[in-house]
């Protein structure tokens, strides 16, 4: 299975701080292996469809194998590699995608009078996607309930996924 | 947890999370809260480099003074 892994500039993972080997010239790199038990071990990553909830610094594609589990936001294997940097995920694609996010999350408010989110929404901006990107679901959700903050995960993700080629 | 945390609840649920003690999908919250949140996440920091740094330590470590200042406070809080 082909899905996506946010890491730190450093190459380590955001939470657990491993160094992930990386792909070289063109190659994967080595295989990772950890039972894959949600949230305490194994090899975390996106669908795409997961990415606007762990939007980080630096993207790659993960190759999966294994029994894969299957999250809410997340998939979660026994063993997994790095076949290549998404290159197209730089700091101006974040900073664009940070911008739409705060983009609709002013077009919602207007929509459902929530005008007092403007407060929140442009001082956030400079805090980056996730944050950004949680704003414009929670505003949804505020306005029309908690199907629209999963309409508008949903809308980011299509949106990434569309621009990144995914 | 609803379908997201908030600070108060990441500050809660700290050292649940360090233990790997939370069930995955409220583990799940905690870390996109964690994700976007920079307050939270030097929270989370701070916490992890203390169990870290307590955790080396023996009762050889600690001073006598200390250990028995210490024992006499437990004792007073423990009678109130």
């Amino acid at each position: 299975m082909i899905a996506y892994k946010f890491l730190r500039p450093d190459g380590t993972g955001v939470f657990t701080r491993f160094a992930w080997p990386p792909p070289d010239d063109g190659g994967p790199g080595a295989w990772v292996d950890a039972p894959a038990d949600p949230c305490r071990t194994g090899v975390h990553a996106c669908r795409t469809g997961d990415l606007p909830y762990w939007a980080g610094r630096v993207l790659y594609e993960i190759e999966l194998e294994g029994d894969v589990v299957e999250h809410d936001t997340k998939v979660v294997a026994p063993r997994g590699r790095l076949v290549r940097r998404i290159g197209a995920w730089d700091d101006a694609f974040r900073a664009t995608y940070t911008r739409w996010c705060a983009d609709r999350a002013h077009e919602i408010a207007r929509g459902s009078g929530l005008e007092r989110w403007r407060e929140v929404i442009e001082p956030s901006v400079s805090e980056g996607p996730a944050l950004l990107g949680f704003v414009a679901a929670r505003v949804a959700e505020e306005g029309f309930g908690v199907e629209a903050y999963h309409a508008e995960r949903a809308r980011q993700s299509e949106w990434l996924a569309a621009r990144l080629g995914l | 947890m609803a379908e997201h945390a908030a600070c108060q609840e990441v500050v809660e649920l700290v050292s649940d999370y360090l233990e790997q003690s939370l069930p995955p999908g409220e583990a799940s919250l905690f870390e996109q809260h964690v994700n976007f949140c920079d307050g939270c996440d030097w929270y989370l920091d701070q916490m992890r480099s203390t169990v870290a740094t307590v955790g080396r330590l023996t009762e050889h470590d600690v001073p006598d003074e200390t250990r028995e200042r210490l024992l006499s406070a437990f004792r007073e809080w423990r009678r109130e």
